[in-house]
């Protein structure tokens, strides 16, 4: 192992050095670890480069003196390899190694690791005192989150199975546009191109594992995409009043625009969007909550109700 | 799952990120470095030999880097050439844009942060040819996550602002904090609460406020929350399968079928019915069934009343 990866970065090391593209036959005679035959020391190179353009390493190809144009040449830009992000203060290195010590022992751990390495290494103290005492956490993901942000990056069209609203398994195509989370779930989101719309998935209701098909670069995000705009098949407000009993009901206390004191009970207005979810909500909080208005959601949890009493009577 | 990288090219990756990282932190020692990388001290010795020997070509002592790790601490000079640590790949910048949105969502109106991380976000985004429409937030505040992880630190008590779910009632607590558990997901702070005279688990995404206390709060005998056993309810499903498997926690969920569920909490299975409505009956036991239909039926007579 340590050969190879000796032979790497010795190639590295010379293709970054060199100021004109090296040929493959000046790389064969002055990098170490180059013997064997011409056939498989032609065929350890191009591993190589495969190798370190796996690593995100930009190898250039070139050709040489115009006069002697009949070998190609290779070599790393030096500012293509190195790290910058522009002039950043320890401030922005601290507000960066936070948002990336979000992922410690969650699904991107590997990678942001790998980040916080790359920022303790530009020699600029994290000025942590500066930015307020907080400890960030992603919400927990499965390891197929990996994929969905590889996909994005890469622009490469996904594939999987979902558990539809009745448990069914449904198979998904889409070109997966963005990634999010929120109350404590991660979804994602992009364009399924059978149905031809916008759609958006919740992470954890993909079952076994999210496959990457067809090609890389098969697609543009559009820049303005909202995951969260698109989960809602409709997007429309509703407005509703609730009397809810003093000191509870918090949940829906905390959504609400506008509240008068009523005595025993506070009179709240609010907006949903989601009525299914949000009728739900009401039932949960039991004989703490009344809807007053509108008159469509008063008589749905009047059938509610009607049919705990039939069920459990 | 995205693949796992060959062996020889994470071997590769950790070897180019060491040498800007010891020359960021000449001098520091072999069990410090191994520990930042996440290997052993052995793993380490090996690659700081592997690199020893990379340099220039001619690998003459003038083209070799000048490794020094002997005495246990660790120098470098003679390798400029990989000096500066490597540019970030898509991935990481996008893991980064998550991490920044989370960190906006935490940070609250702190308008000066939020600035501050919109122009980092937009800067990387440029970078990575990628939108920066990410939304991510966390049930649990960054900020009382940090609060906490400080007090339990500095062994300090607390004062919090509890809401419970499923008894949807506030309280003010005094407690201990002792250690933050993680279960399926869900994080826990494991405390010693001087209301109830005893150890006491919160869920941290319901703890609404807190505040640090200077000293340790006198014992209080106000023990009126007395930790429930556990019961066994039977419920059936007739609809929405994929919403009652996750909100009764469940692996899976069929139709009409009994399902066994063990709770704690009388109210968690009486509220989680009532939401359920059309779609979960609860078969037993029969006096939870009776409560429920008794307390449907007085909601019902409110609204006849209206």
């Amino acid at each position: 192992m340590s050969r190879k990866s000796e032979r790497l970065v010795n190639l590295t090391i010379a293709l970054l050095a060199t100021k004109r593209f090296l040929t493959k036959s000046e790389i064969f005679q002055s990098i170490e670890g180059y013997e064997g035959s011409e056939d498989s020391v032609e065929r350890m190179f191009e591993r190589d480069k495969d190798d370190l353009r796996s690593l995100g390493i930009d190898i250039e190809v070139g050709g040489l003196d115009p006069l002697f144009n009949d070998e190609a040449g290779y070599r790393i830009k030096p500012e293509n390899y190195s790290l910058d992000l522009g002039p950043v203060t320890g401030e922005d290195i601290a507000l960066l190694s936070l948002a990336a010590q979000a992922w410690k022992g969650q699904a991107l751990n590997d990678v942001a690791h790998s980040v916080l390495l790359k920022l303790q290494s530009m020699g600029i103290d994290s000025d942590i005192d500066s930015v307020p005492h907080l400890a960030p956490r992603m919400a927990r993901a499965s390891d197929e989150l990996a994929t969905v942000l590889e996909a994005i990056t890469t622009r490469n069209r996904i594939a999987f199975t979902y558990l539809s609203p009745d448990l069914a398994h449904e198979s998904r195509e889409i070109s997966p546009y963005a990634l999010a989370s929120r109350a404590g779930h991660w979804y994602f989101g992009g364009l399924d191109s059978a149905k031809n719309s916008l759609r958006t998935f919740r992470l954890d209701r993909v079952v076994g594992e999210i496959q990457n098909i067809g090609k890389p670069d098969n697609f543009e995000i559009p820049p303005n995409f909202d995951l969260f705009a698109s989960m809602n098949e409709s997007s429309q407000t509703h407005v509703a009043v609730l009397d809810i009993r003093k000191d509870k009901a918090f949940a829906l206390r905390k959504m609400s625009t506008n509240s008068s004191d009523k005595g025993e009970w506070d009179r709240i207005t609010l907006n949903y969007s989601d009525a299914s979810s949000f009728l739900d909500s009401i039932l949960w909080h039991l004989d703490d909550v009344v809807v007053i208005e509108p008159p469509d959601l008063q008589k749905q949890v009047i059938a509610s109700l009607t049919l705990l009493v039939k069920n459990h009577g | 799952m995205a693949k796992a990288k060959p062996a020889p090219i994470v071997h590769t990756e950790r070897l180019l990120a060491l040498v800007p990282f010891i020359t960021a932190h000449q001098g520091i020692s072999l069990k410090d470095l191994a520990a930042a990388f996440n290997v052993t001290t052995k793993v380490m010795n090996d690659d700081l030999t592997t690199l020893w020997m990379c340099g220039l070509p001619g690998y003459t002592a003038l083209e070799l880097m000048d490794l020094s790790f002997d005495s246990g601490y660790v120098t470098i000079r003679n390798a400029p050439t990989l000096r500066a640590p490597r540019n970030l790949g898509m991935e990481e910048i996008v893991a980064l844009l998550l991490g920044l949105s989370l960190l906006k969502d935490s940070i609250g109106e702190n308008m000066d942060f939020v600035d501050r991380i919109n122009a980092l976000a937009i800067r990387l985004s440029e970078k990575a040819g990628i939108p920066a429409n990410f939304d991510v937030s966390n049930p649990v505040s960054s900020l009382i996550r940090g609060q906490i992880i400080e007090a339990i630190s500095k062994q300090q008590p607390l004062s919090i602002a509890y809401h419970s779910l499923y008894n949807d009632e506030f309280s003010h607590r005094e407690i201990k904090p002792l250690e933050l558990r993680i279960d399926k997901g869900v994080e826990y702070l494991f405390a010693y609460c001087y209301k109830a005279s005893s150890f006491r688990v919160f869920r941290i995404d319901r703890i609404q406020s807190l505040e640090i206390l200077e000293k340790n709060p006198g014992q209080q005998s106000d023990v009126n929350d007395v930790a429930s056993h556990g019961f066994i309810s039977s419920i059936i499903f007739s609809s929405k399968l994929r919403l009652m498997k996750e909100r009764f926690g469940l692996e899976d969920a069929q139709i009409n079928e009994n399902i066994s569920i063990h709770s704690f909490s009388k109210q968690w299975i009486i509220r989680s019915i009532f939401a359920s409505s059309g779609s979960a009956v609860l078969e037993a036991p029969s006096e939870i069934a009776a409560e429920i239909a008794q307390k449907a039926e007085l909601m019902l007579n409110r609204y006849l009343a209206l």
